[in-house]
C-alpha cells in the first residue's frame, strides 16, 4: 500500500483544516485583537474586531465546518465507525467525547457571535475563550485516536 | 481592640470607599464560596466512601485540603492584617496565591484519586509554593508594621504556613509512595501531626486568643500577649520534636512533643475559662460551637499523647487513623462553623441591618445543630461496635450539610445584595478568565469520558483471544495485612479462571485493584470480597489503592506460567487452553499453543530460521557426505532452547537430494561423548546388521545405499531407544526426484515432527514422549519458525512442497490455506496429476512416510501452511507462505 495515499488526503484536509482553525483563533485572541485594542480608537476600534470577527466566522461556516465534517465523517466511515461503537471504551469513547466537545465548541462560538451582536461583548469574549480551549481540547482528543 | 475585626458595631468604624468595601466583600463572597464547595464535595465523598476506593483519603483531603485550607488562607491574612495594622497586600496577587492553593489541592486530589502520581506531584508542587508565598506575605506584613497588641497572632499564622510547606512534602512522599514499608508509619503520623495541629491547630489557637473575647464580648484579658507568646513556643517547639520524632521512628521524643502541645492547650484553656463572665455573649452560637471544638481538640492531643506514651508507633498509627473523624468533625469543622457563625455576617454585610439578617440565617437552629454535630462526633469517639459510628457520622453529617445548607444561603443572599448595590453581575470584569475555565472544564470533562470505561483496546484483543472455554478455575485466597498482600505472587496456567478470595485481616482499611480489573471496596478488618479475574491470558498486577500502600508494598504479582511443563495439573489445564484456542480456525496468527509455548514471543537476536528451499540435487551419481551424531542447543521455539541431538548440528539433519540410480556414501562420525548412535536410510535397501549398527562415542562408520527408487525418505537413528533417539532430534530426509519430474519454479522440503522439551532422555521427557503429549509439533524443526519468517513466491508460480513425516509418533495432514493441491505424489506414486479434474487439499502421511504436492498461487497474499490436525497447528505447526505480485 503507498505511504501517501488518498486517505493520507483525507486526513491532511481533516488535519490541516483543524490547524487553520485553531491557529486563527489563537492568532485572533493573542495577536490581531489586542494590537487593534491598544493601537485603534474605539470606533475603528469596534468596526475593525467586528469586521475581522464576522469574516473568521464566513470562514468556519463556510469552508472549516463543511470540511471538517465532510473528511471527519469519511474517515469514520473509512475506518468502520458505527453508533453503537461510540459508546465502547477505549477508540469508540475518545472519538464521542470528542465529537461532544467539538459540537460544545461549535456552539461557544455560535454563541459568541450571537452575543457580539446583541451588545453583550464580555459574555462574547467568555465564549470566544470557551471556543479556543475547548478547540485545543478537541486537538488533545483527536491525537489520542489511533491514526485511522 | 474590637476594631481589629473590622466589625463597626462593636469598635470604632473605618471609613473604607464604597468601591472597597464591596471589593473586598466580593472576594469573601468568592473565597467562602469556595470553602463551602469543598465542603459539600467532602461530604459527598465520605457518603459515598464504601464505593470510591479513595474515598476515605478524598473526603478528609477534600475537607482539610480544600475547605479548611482555602479558609485559613484566607483568615489568617486578613486577621495578619488587622493585628499588624499593616497595608492590605496586593488585591491581585492574594488572589493568585488563593487560586495557586486551590488548583494545588484540586490537582493532588485529582492525581490521587486518578492515581497520576506527575498530577500530585505538580499540585503538590503548586500548592506549597502558593503557602510559601502566602508565608512570605505574613513575614513581609510585619516588617515596618506598628505592630499591635496582638501581633504575636501573626506567627501563628506563619508557623502554620510553614507546617503545611513541611506537611505537604511529606503528604507528596506518602501519596506517590516514595517512602519506603520501613518508614511509612512514622512519616505518615509525622504528616497527620504537623497538618492537623500545625497547618489547622495553630490558626484556631491563635485566632481564639482574639475570637473569644469578641464573640464573649468581653474585653481581652490583660495577659493574653504574654500567654500567647507563650503557648506558641511551647505547641510550635513540641510539634517540632514530635513530628522529628516520628519521622525518625523515636516514640518517646514524639511523645514528649506532644505533651509540650498539649501543655500549650491547656494553657490556653485555662485563660479562656478566666475570660469567661456572667453576662449574656454577643454571640452564643458562636461562643458554644468554639468552646465545644476547644474540647474536641483537648480530647484529640490527650488521646494523642497517651497514645504516643504507652503503644507501640504501629498501633499509634491506626488508632490515629479511628481519631481523625473526631480532630475533623469536632475541631476542624466545629471550628469553621462557630468562626463563620460569627465573621461571615461581619465581612458579607454592608450595614448593621443587614449584618443581623445575616446572623439570624447562619445561627438557625443552633443549638440543635451543635447537640447533633457533638454528638455524633462522641458517638464517632467511642469505641462502640459499627452501627454506632455510622449513626454518630449521620448525625454529624445532618449537621454539617445544615450549616452548609445556611452559609448558601447567606452567600446569595449578600451576593444578591451586593449585586444590588454595585449593579454588576457577580462573574463580569474577567471575560478572559472565565472562558478559559470554562473551556478547561469542558475539556476536563470529556477527557474523562473519553478515559472511563477502562482498559485500552489492546487488553480487551488479549482478553478475548484466548479467553473462551478454558475449563480451569482458581481460587486463591488473599489476605491484605499491614501494608503486604499475602501470597505476593500467584503463578496461573495462561487461560486459567482466576478467582481471588480477598480478605483484610489488617486494622487499617485496605482494599485491592487488580490492574484492568475489577477492584473490592474498601475493606474494613475481617471483611472480605471475591473478585473474579475470568481467563488469565497475561501477567496482571493487583494493589491497594489507598494512597502510598502500593509504594509501601501492598502489591501481587498474577504470572502467566510460560510453560508448563512442571506438574501434570497444570499439563491438563493447558490442553484444554490449546482447544479453545482452536476456535480462532483459519486465523492468520495463532499466538497460543497448548503447553503455554508463547508462539508471539520474539525469537532471540541473530536467530535465522532454517532454509526450506530444496537445493538441486548435485552432479554426478556417487553423493558423499560425513554426518557428525552429536548433541547442541537449539532454539525450537520463540525464546526457548532445548539441547537436541542432531545429526550435523540440526535437527532435522540436512536434506539429501538426488535422483533414481545414485549412490549415497555417508560417513558417519559419533561425536557424541555419552552414548552410541547409528544411521537408517529408507531410501536403500540393504541388510541393516552392519550399515545400521550403533557406533561409540569417537567410532565412525560408512553407510553406502544406491536410491533405486523415487520419493521422499526419512532417514533416522537406528539405536534404541528410537522414540527418544527420533523425539531428540535425529531424523532428516533424502529426496529422489522422480523420473520426469515437470520443472517447478520453487521447491521445498518440509520435515514435520514433534518437540519435547526437558532434558533429553530424561524420566520427565520419556514419560511426555510414551503419552504423545509433545510440547509442539513443528516444521523443520522450529515451532512457528515460518510464521516469523516467511517463505516467499510470487503468484502464479508452481511450487513444490516435499513433505516427510519424521514423528517420532504423529504423522501429517499438510494444507495450504487457500489453495488447491493439482499434483500429489505419495510414497512412490502420483495420486493427482495436473491434467485430471480433480484437486487434492491435504497430503496425509503416516509417520514415517513422505512425498510432495503441487499447486500454484492465484494472487498476492499471505498463505498459511499448516498440519491440520489443528492441535499441530495450534501449536507450532503452522507457517505463511508470502506471495507477491
Amino acid at each position: 500500500m503507498d505511504t501517501v495515499g488518498w486517505w493520507s488526503l483525507v486526513r491532511f484536509a481533516h488535519v490541516t483544516g483543524a490547524v487553520l482553525w485553531v491557529g486563527g483563533q489563537l492568532a485572533l485572541s493573542l495577536v490581531i485583537l489586542p494590537l487593534a485594542r491598544r493601537l485603534l480608537d474605539p470606533g475603528p476600534k469596534d468596526r475593525f474586531t467586528t469586521a475581522a470577527g464576522r469574516r473568521f466566522g464566513i470562514l468556519t461556516g463556510t469552508v472549516f465546518l463543511p470540511l471538517q465534517l465532510a473528511t471527519g465523517w469519511a474517515m469514520a466511515r473509512h475506518r468502520g465507525v458505527t453508533w453503537a461503537s461510540l459508546a465502547e471504551p477505549g477508540y469508540g469513547r475518545t472519538l464521542a467525547a470528542k465529537l461532544a466537545l467539538f459540537a460544545v465548541v461549535m456552539l461557544a462560538a455560535a454563541g459568541h457571535g450571537i452575543a457580539q451582536s446583541r451588545g453583550r461583548p464580555e459574555l462574547a469574549r467568555s465564549l470566544a475563550v470557551v471556543s479556543l480551549v475547548g478547540s485545543l481540547g478537541v486537538v488533545l482528543l483527536a491525537t489520542a485516536l489511533p491514526t485511522t | 481592640m474590637h476594631s481589629t475585626l473590622d466589625d463597626p458595631a462593636v469598635g470604632p468604624p473605618r471609613p473604607p470607599s464604597r468601591f472597597r468595601t464591596s471589593g473586598r466583600r466580593g472576594r469573601h463572597l468568592a473565597a467562602h464560596a469556595l470553602v463551602a464547595a469543598w465542603a459539600l464535595l467532602a461530604l459527598l465523598a465520605a457518603s459515598d466512601r464504601q464505593t470510591l476506593p479513595v474515598a476515605r483519603w478524598l473526603a478528609i483531603h477534600l475537607f482539610l485540603l480544600g475547605a479548611a485550607t482555602t479558609a485559613i488562607v484566607v483568615w489568617s491574612e486578613h486577621f495578619a492584617v488587622a493585628m499588624l495594622h499593616a497595608r492590605p497586600p496586593a488585591r491581585r496577587w492574594s488572589d493568585a496565591r488563593l487560586a495557586g492553593v486551590n488548583v494545588g489541592v484540586a490537582g493532588v486530589l485529582a492525581g490521587v484519586w486518578t492515581d497520576l502520581p506527575a498530577l500530585t506531584g505538580a499540585g503538590c508542587a503548586l500548592l506549597v509554593t502558593a503557602v510559601t508565598a502566602h508565608l512570605v506575605v505574613l513575614v513581609r506584613l510585619g516588617r515596618g508594621a506598628l505592630a499591635g497588641r496582638l501581633a504575636p497572632i501573626a506567627d501563628y499564622y506563619r508557623a502554620a504556613a510553614a507546617a503545611l510547606v513541611v506537611g505537604g512534602v511529606l503528604g507528596w512522599l506518602l501519596a506517590t509512595g516514595r517512602t519506603g514499608a520501613g518508614q511509612y508509619t512514622g512519616l505518615k503520623l509525622a504528616h497527620e501531626h504537623i497538618t492537623l495541629l500545625g497547618w489547622i491547630g495553630l490558626p484556631v489557637l491563635g485566632t481564639l486568643f482574639m475570637l473569644w473575647p469578641t464573640v464573649l464580648g468581653v474585653r481581652m484579658a490583660e495577659r493574653t500577649t504574654r500567654v500567647a507568646r507563650r503557648v506558641l513556643s511551647l505547641t510550635v517547639g513540641g510539634l517540632l520534636v514530635t513530628v522529628v520524632g516520628l519521622t525518625l521512628g523515636v516514640r518517646p521524643a514524639a511523645a514528649a512533643g506532644m505533651a509540650l502541645y498539649a501543655a500549650g492547650i491547656a494553657l490556653t484553656g485555662h485563660l479562656f475559662a478566666g475570660t469567661l463572665r456572667h453576662k449574656p455573649a454577643i454571640s452564643p452560637a458562636a461562643a458554644w460551637t468554639l468552646a465545644a471544638a476547644m474540647a474536641w481538640l483537648a480530647v484529640g492531643v490527650s488521646a494523642d499523647l497517651g497514645l504516643l506514651t504507652l503503644r507501640p508507633l504501629t498501633v499509634v498509627r491506626d488508632a490515629v487513623g479511628s481519631l481523625l473523624p473526631v480532630l475533623l468533625v469536632g475541631l476542624v469543622a466545629q471550628v469553621l462553623v462557630g468562626a463563620l457563625t460569627y465573621l461571615l455576617p461581619v465581612v458579607l454585610s454592608a450595614g448593621p441591618k443587614e449584618r443581623a439578617t445575616l446572623r439570624a440565617v447562619l445561627e438557625r437552629y443552633w443549638p440543635q445543630r451543635l447537640v447533633l454535630l457533638n454528638a455524633g462526633v462522641a458517638l464517632l469517639a467511642l469505641p462502640a461496635p459499627g452501627p454506632a459510628g455510622t449513626v454518630g457520622a449521620l448525625l454529624a453529617a445532618t449537621a454539617g450539610a445544615a450549616f452548609l445548607a445556611l452559609t448558601a444561603t447567606a452567600l446569595v443572599r449578600s451576593g444578591l445584595a451586593l449585586r444590588r448595590e454595585t449593579g454588576r453581575s457577580g462573574g463580569a470584569g474577567r471575560p478572559a478568565l472565565w472562558g478559559i475555565a470554562a473551556g478547561a472544564v469542558v475539556t476536563v470533562l470529556a477527557v474523562l469520558v473519553a478515559n472511563s470505561g477502562g482498559g485500552d483496546g489492546s487488553s480487551d484483543v488479549a482478553g478475548g483471544a484466548a479467553g473462551r472455554g478454558s475449563g480451569a478455575t482458581r481460587t486463591v485466597a488473599v489476605a491484605l495485612t499491614d501494608l503486604r498482600i499475602r501470597p505476593a505472587r500467584i503463578e496461573v496456567a495462561a487461560g486459567t479462571r482466576l478467582r481471588l478470595d480477598v480478605t483484610n485481616t489488617d486494622s487499617q482499611r485496605h482494599d485491592l485493584k487488580v490492574e484492568d480489573g475489577p477492584a473490592t471496596p474498601m475493606l474494613a478488618q475481617g471483611e472480605g470480597r471475591v473478585l473474579d479475574l475470568g481467563p488469565v491470558t497475561a501477567d496482571r498486577r493487583a494493589w491497594c489503592t489507598m494512597p502510598g500502600h502500593r509504594a509501601a508494598g501492598m502489591s501481587l504479582d498474577i504470572v502467566v506460567k510460560r510453560y508448563g511443563t512442571a506438574t501434570a495439573g497444570s499439563g491438563t489445564a493447558t490442553v484444554g487452553s490449546g482447544a479453545a484456542t482452536a476456535g480462532a480456525g483459519h486465523s492468520e496468527h495463532m499466538t497460543a499453543g497448548p503447553g503455554g509455548l508463547d508462539l508471539s514471543a520474539p525469537f532471540s537476536a541473530g536467530w535465522r530460521p532454517r532454509a526450506a528451499e530444496l537445493a538441486p540435487a548435485p552432479g554426478g551419481t556417487v553423493h558423499r557426505a560425513e554426518l557428525h551424531a552429536g548433541s547442541k542447543e537449539i532454539e525450537v521455539a520463540p525464546g526457548v532452547n532445548q539441547r537436541m541431538w542432531t545429526f550435523g548440528g540440526t535437527a532435522p539433519g540436512p536434506t539429501l537430494h538426488g535422483r533414481v540410480g545414485d549412490v549415497f556414501e555417508i560417513t558417519l562420525v559419533n561425536d557424541d561423548t555419552t552414548m552410541g548412535h547409528g544411521i537408517d536410510f529408507h531410501a536403500g535397501s540393504l541388510a541393516p546388521d552392519r550399515p545400521m549398527r550403533t557406533i561409540r562415542p569417537g567410532e565412525r562408520l560408512v553407510y553406502r545405499f544406491r536410491a533405486e527408487r523415487a520419493g521422499a525418505w526419512l532417514y533416522h537413528c537406528s539405536t534404541a531407544p528410537m522414540l527418544q533417539h527420533l523425539g531428540n532430534g535425529m531424523y532428516g530426509a533424502v529426496v529422489i526426484d522422480p523420473p520426469g519430474l515437470r520443472k517447478a519454479d520453487r521447491t521445498f522440503v518440509v520435515v514435520t515432527s514433534e518437540i519435547y522439551l526437558g532434558t533429553p532422555g530424561s524420566a520427565a521427557q520419556t514419560a511426555k514422549m510414551r503419552r504423545d503429549t509433545p510440547d509442539a509439533w513443528v516444521f523443520n524443526g522450529v515451532a512457528g519458525q515460518y510464521e516469523r519468517e516467511p517463505l516467499k513466491v510470487k503468484a502464479g508460480e508452481r511450487v513444490r512442497f516435499w513433505v516427510v513425516a519424521a514423528g517420532p509418533s504423529d504423522g501429517v495432514a499438510f494444507h495450504v490455506v487457500g489453495t488447491v493441491f493439482d499434483t500429489v505424489y505419495k510414497e512412490g506414486a502420483y495420486l493427482l496429476r495436473p491434467q485430471e479434474a480433480g484437486g487434492s487439499q491435504v497430503l496425509d502421511l503416516a509417520t514415517a512416510q513422505g512425498g510432495f504436492v503441487e499447486t500454484t498461487f492465484p494472487e498476492a497474499g499471505h498463505y498459511a501452511f499448516v498440519d491440520h490436525d489443528m492441535r499441530h497447528a495450534e501449536a507450532g505447526a503452522h507457517g505463511t507462505v508470502e506471495v507477491t505480485g
